[in-house]
């Protein structure tokens, strides 16, 4: 392959490329991963960056500390200027580099371990029945995304932050404000501010009145001795909030839909709910929701793939282009529920990789399983061409899914 | 060689925790109570289970796992 590093930026492709299939990534990256893996590209703000669109590329990038996370680094590559904003405001270890990441994440792994996520599968159970009985009775026709997608993730948030299930559309609003590709910079920083602002209150009251819940435990070891200020510890759980519901909202509303569209696939899956877990590996690597990372600067120059990355370069690990490489996804653009697709980067990779997900198959293994069984003939309510995708976001899904039954 | 005796390995000073190696091996690998890193069970699991820990290595975002043949 040639080297593409002395091509003028003003030349390079602009960075990112218009979505306009619902059920596949733009075509760029197909081109990309045949003829030029690791791809220059232009920026909105003129700063070059990398995008890697093989999973072997992305999986061995996550985990070398030649490049960096750190959100705060003035290269640090965003495909918006809202993006920077966001990124600014972010203080949480989501944005930082080891050591100081291990330092602030281990406080909260033993939270998210695979035992306690399993531990709390009947109350997910539980609020993922009540949630189908309300939409049961409403119905038909009902808003898959309003009754059930973004309910649960923002439900199961309250559980595990032992905080009144009245705050949850307080909790939506502010995880929602946040991928737009069009939100001015000062709003999307005020939203992140308003986040951490209700975790500093719930901290209060979890101080006051303590309870069996995660923000009482980290409180009462990190906090109280001093190892974690009230500031750290409200950044972090407004991270965890933002994090815990977007990406399940998502997954929920347009997994279903990848399966109605698909029919076959869906038989197999009602017939044998066992399936559920391959299916949801396999749903996360179709889907792959987050569509612009994860992010990374160079620390110095580099060498990949016969194209030398120079120190400030940005990267973007492409996770959608890397769980379509057929090298690792034999026939990438089929879905099959069947094959074992869970070497997919749809929670990222190397340190960074998700905290919450555990928690997050769980809550799609309950919910596509339990969607189902209770209603055998879910279909959608209207023709594909009226489903509103969200082309226009940094987390790709849908923002209504009519469905009848 | 494939199904062998084998001895598997841990590093949790590279653990970040995700608990994708318990998910696949239960009987091989848990999380601390105290931190949530990873907890070895044994480091000779039945030569059954090798491919299970194969794939937990694979899985594993931080290359905290290894494998050995025995």
């Amino acid at each position: 392959m040639d080297s593409q590093d002395d091509i003028p930026t003003d030349r390079l492709p602009l960075f990112p490329f218009t979505r306009t299939d619902p059920f596949h990534p733009p075509a760029e990256y197909a081109r990309a991963r045949r003829e030029c893996p690791v791809s220059p590209v232009r920026l909105w703000n003129r700063q070059r960056a990398w995008l890697l669109t093989r999973l072997e590329q992305v999986r061995s990038v996550l985990q070398d500390r030649r490049f960096s996370g750190e959100f705060a680094r003035p290269d640090f590559p965003a495909v918006t200027e809202a993006r920077v904003a966001i990124d600014k405001a972010e203080r949480a270890f989501v944005g930082m580099d080891n050591p100081r990441h291990q330092h602030f994440r281990r406080m909260f792994t033993r939270e998210f371990s695979h035992k306690r996520m399993m531990a709390l599968r009947p109350r997910i159970e539980a609020i993922t029945a009540g949630l189908l009985d309300r939409m049961a009775a409403k119905g038909p026709p009902a808003d898959l995304v309003e009754d059930l997608a973004v309910q649960l993730p923002a439900l199961v948030m309250c559980e595990l932050f032992g905080s009144p299930y009245e705050d949850r559309t307080y909790i939506m609003k502010c995880a929602a404000g946040r991928h737009g590709m069009r939100q001015s910079p000062a709003e999307a920083a005020q939203t992140a501010r308003d986040l951490v602002d209700y975790c500093r209150t719930l901290i209060d009251a979890k101080e006051r009145v303590p309870a069996d819940d995660m923000l009482s435990r980290v409180i009462a070891e990190y906090v109280v001795p001093g190892t974690l200020s009230r500031d750290e510890l409200a950044d972090i759980c407004a991270m965890i909030l933002r994090a815990g519901h977007d990406t399940t909202t998502n997954m929920i509303g347009a997994g279903t839909l990848v399966l109605f569209q698909h029919p076959e696939q869906l038989a197999k899956l009602k017939a044998d709910p066992s399936l559920v877990e391959r299916a949801v590996e396999e749903l996360l690597r179709y889907v792959t929701p987050v569509q612009f990372a994860p992010r990374r600067v160079a620390l110095e120059d580099v060498e990949l793939c016969g194209q030398r990355i120079r120190r400030g370069d940005g990267i973007f690990a492409v996770g959608p282009s890397a769980n379509r490489d057929a090298d690792a996804f034999p026939d990438p653009d089929r879905l099959d529920i069947e094959r074992d697709a869970s070497q997919h980067v749809s929670f990222g990779y190397g340190i960074h990789q998700c905290l919450g997900q555990g928690l997050a198959r769980i809550e799609l293994h309950v919910a596509f399983n339990a969607l189902f069984a209770r209603f055998p003939g879910l279909r959608l309510a209207v023709p594909l061409a009226e489903v509103p995708f969200k082309f226009d976001s940094q987390i790709f899904g849908v923002y209504r899914l009519p469905v009848a039954w | 060689m494939v199904g062998g005796a084998f001895k598997v390995r841990v590093d949790t000073t590279k653990c970040v925790g995700a608990g994708r190696c318990v998910a696949q091996a239960p009987t091989v690998f848990d999380q601390s109570e105290e931190d949530g890193t990873v907890v070895l069970l044994t480091d000779s699991p039945d030569a059954a289970l090798r491919q299970a820990v194969e794939k937990a290595a694979r899985l594993c975002p931080a290359g905290a796992i290894t494998l050995a043949d025995a």
